[in-house]
């Protein structure tokens, strides 16, 4: 048999010796686009940091595979080179550096050789014209002076170049508006394929009226507390995250 | 033209001293020897006697607090001037400051002229660059004019570099000049010659623009000097009322020369100065910047770059001088230090009472990559007026890790993500320097300093 393309496996992971994430477990096969929806102060962050390998979070157990293979143990880089990518929810400005040429080293970084600058060129204007970003855009330092939208487009801009094979988007939808939402939307469906997994991590159920998901999770305390399809993000939807929270609250209780 | 060799031998009696009457004797000769109108004579007989009426720096002063006491020589002597016009001692390597495309440039080695050109445009407008004792003799109106015009010399370095210099250039743009490329003043240290004291004048006009690049290079990087060349050099730069004058200082001298240098900028009114400056070499590098702003509505944005390896020291001491009102001054000092180097800014923003509606800025970040580098940013404010606006930022620090984990979680490994981020940092710093082919070579040279065998480089 072979492996999932993608496992997380009771994984604990802590912030500065805090507990955050707590066992969780998640199996993502190809193909699949996952919700994990949770309120604020759920772990949603931490998990998504924690899955690229982001220093300051500490992984106290479990484990995390892609294609069978352990990546706790693998530094950020060479987990992006396998083929995992994070969409940062707050994508960091790197002042002087040009977008143009971030995109170009970080291309020639998942090819593990150098892309030709011809074939760049042609893959990146297909990209910026599907996602209706102007070929300027590339010109300017990364992430810096970018509007919210703009930050959000260019990490699917990057989604869209890099091809990875599990997409963990750390809350994509937080701070659009309505067109930008539907573009960065697009940018996500025409990426996915049979061959690749999607973790949309999110706080509202409005991006997945765009990207539909297989499967819906629910995160409290750290923990899954309840998986469904698509319709669990409606329930969350009209209820909100009380009742799941009150039902955690008295698991631990009793437990 | 011809010039005589000027015998530097006999000055080099004694380190922290020398001789008055030996030192009038050599200023004199080597004025006679370069050709020089008697004024011009004058004039570096004037600056000799204001230097030796004062004193060396003794580390007590606030600007000299954190110089290492050993490591700049108190010391005053005629450099050597290399003899004939028709060949040199020495080789220069193919030179990494060479110019793209230029209007116009002067390179000279020993203070032996070894190229001097002018595009026909730049010259049809009237806009001169040329070795300063030539123009002291072709334009003698303009020099009398001009040169010292910044004020009196400030410290015994600036009034000996005014009286001893043994090779300088002239740069001038007539009013409403325009002139879109850039000029380029190149200097070959020699390193077998011990000390040199520079001095370059820039006026720019009512509304010219003119921008003039100043860079200096050792000819050979490997050689083992048995004793610290001093270099000194006189940066004089006047804008008068609209102009824009911009100025970009390269150096990257031998690993054992102590540089210093005092960089004098004039803003007229409604004018602009751009000052870039760039280190990489030398073994200790003490950059004066004094701007003064004594117009109405002038703006002078002073930028300094530098990368720190080994046992460097580079410091750097500016002033931002507000009396005019409305005017406008923004310094950016950024350094990466890596190894055990240390930097230092002193940075004073003076605001006299009648400089209201003054804007004036403050920024410098130091970043260590490590653990034996240091730096130490001093922002100084002194504010008489009541109605301005002005700010300033000190930070010292590693690398953001919230960038370097952007650029991990796009593939790129560590040490290279390090490499973009440090050379973006300081890429922001050269984009103000006006030639592009110039700011590829900081980026080259930005790329040199940081490579770990840089040792021989």
């Amino acid at each position: 048999m072979t492996s999932p393309l993608f496992e997380i496996d009771a994984l604990e992971v802590a912030v500065e010796d805090k507990q955050i994430v707590n066992r969780l477990s998640l199996t993502l096969q190809p193909g699949e686009v996952h919700a994990i929806m949770g309120p604020n102060g759920s772990g949603k962050s931490t998990l998504a940091n924690s899955l690229m390998g982001h220093p300051r979070y500490t992984i106290n157990g479990g484990d995390i595979r892609l294609e069978g293979e352990s990546v706790v143990e693998m530094a950020p880089d060479e987990r992006a080179r396998l083929g995992l990518f994070l969409a940062f929810q707050y994508p960091t400005d790197i002042p002087g550096v040009s977008m143009i040429n971030f995109l170009r080293r970080a291309m020639s970084a998942r090819r593990g050789e150098e892309i030709p600058v011809r074939e760049f060129r042609q893959v990146l204007n297909e990209v910026l014209g599907r996602l209706q970003i102007d070929e300027q855009f590339v010109r300017r330092y990364v992430n810096d002076g970018f509007s919210g939208g703009e930050k959000k487009r260019a990490e699917i801009l990057q989604l869209g170049l890099l091809e990875p094979k599990v997409a963990v988007m750390d809350e994509t939808d937080s701070g659009l508006d309505i067109d930008a939402l539907r573009i960065v939307s697009e940018g996500i469906n025409t990426f996915h394929s049979d061959d690749n997994a999607i973790l949309l991590i999110t706080h509202y159920q409005r991006i997945l009226r765009y990207v539909q998901p297989d499967h819906v999770h629910v995160l409290i305390d750290g923990r899954i507390v309840e998986s469904g399809d698509a319709s669990l993000a409606e329930v969350l939807e009209r209820d909100g995250y009380e009742p799941f929270m009150e039902r955690t609250k008295e698991e631990v209780l009793t437990s | 033209m011809t010039q005589a060799t000027l015998d530097a031998q006999s000055a080099e009696s004694s380190d922290a001293e020398f001789k008055p009457d030996d030192l009038r004797d050599q200023v004199s000769a080597l004025s006679r020897a370069k050709g020089e109108p008697d004024w011009l004579l004058a004039f570096r007989l004037a600056s000799l006697e204001q230097a030796l009426g004062m004193e060396w720096w003794t580390g007590q002063e606030e600007s000299w607090r954190r110089t290492p006491q050993d490591r700049l020589p108190r010391r005053a002597r005629v450099g050597h001037v290399a003899g004939g016009s028709n060949g040199t001692s020495i080789s220069v390597p193919p030179h990494v400051f060479a110019p793209d495309a230029h209007a116009g440039m002067v390179h000279q080695i020993d203070g032996r002229v070894a190229a001097s050109d002018l595009a026909d445009e730049a010259r049809a407008q009237g806009v001169i660059i040329k070795p300063l004792s030539v123009a002291a003799r072709e334009h003698a109106g303009l020099i009398q004019e001009w040169l010292g015009a910044v004020g009196p010399p400030q410290d015994r370095y600036d009034a000996f570099g005014r009286a001893l210099w043994t090779q300088g250039v002239f740069v001038y743009a007539p009013r409403g000049a325009v002139v879109d490329e850039s000029l380029f003043y190149l200097i070959t240290q020699d390193v077998a010659r011990g000390d040199h004291w520079h001095y370059t004048l820039v006026v720019a006009e009512r509304e010219s623009q003119i921008s003039l690049i100043d860079a200096g290079d050792a000819n050979d990087r490997r050689a083992e000097i048995g004793e610290t060349p001093l270099i000194h050099a006189s940066v004089e730069l006047i804008a008068e009322d609209g102009a824009k004058l911009q100025f970009a200082s390269v150096q990257r001298w031998h690993r054992q020369t102590a540089a210093i240098s005092t960089t004098r900028g004039r803003v007229g009114r409604d004018a602009t100065i751009q000052v870039t400056t760039a280190a990489f070499g030398a073994d200790l590098d003490k950059q004066r910047i004094d701007i003064d702003m004594s117009q109405n509505g002038g703006y002078a944005d002073i930028r300094g770059l530098f990368v720190g390896d080994g046992n460097q020291h580079i410091e750097h001491v500016t002033r931002q001088h507000h009396k005019g009102v409305g005017a406008t001054s923004d310094l950016l000092i950024r350094g990466v230090l890596t190894d055990e180097s240390q930097a230092v800014q002193y940075g004073l923003i003076r605001i006299e009472p009648e400089g209201q509606k003054t804007n004036a800025h403050q920024t410098m970040r130091n970043l260590l990559l490590d653990d034996g580098a240091g730096a130490d940013p001093i922002p100084m404010l002194e504010i008489e007026a009541d109605d301005v606006k002005c700010s300033h930022a000190a930070a010292v620090g590693p690398v953001d890790p919230d960038q370097l984990f952007y650029l991990q979680a796009r593939g790129i490994p560590p040490k290279v993500a390090e490499r973009m981020v440090v050379r973006g940092f300081l890429a922001e710093i050269a984009d103000g320097v006006p030639d592009e082919h110039m700011r590829d070579v900081i980026d080259e040279l930005v790329e040199i300093q940081l490579e770990p065998a840089k040792g021989a480089s």
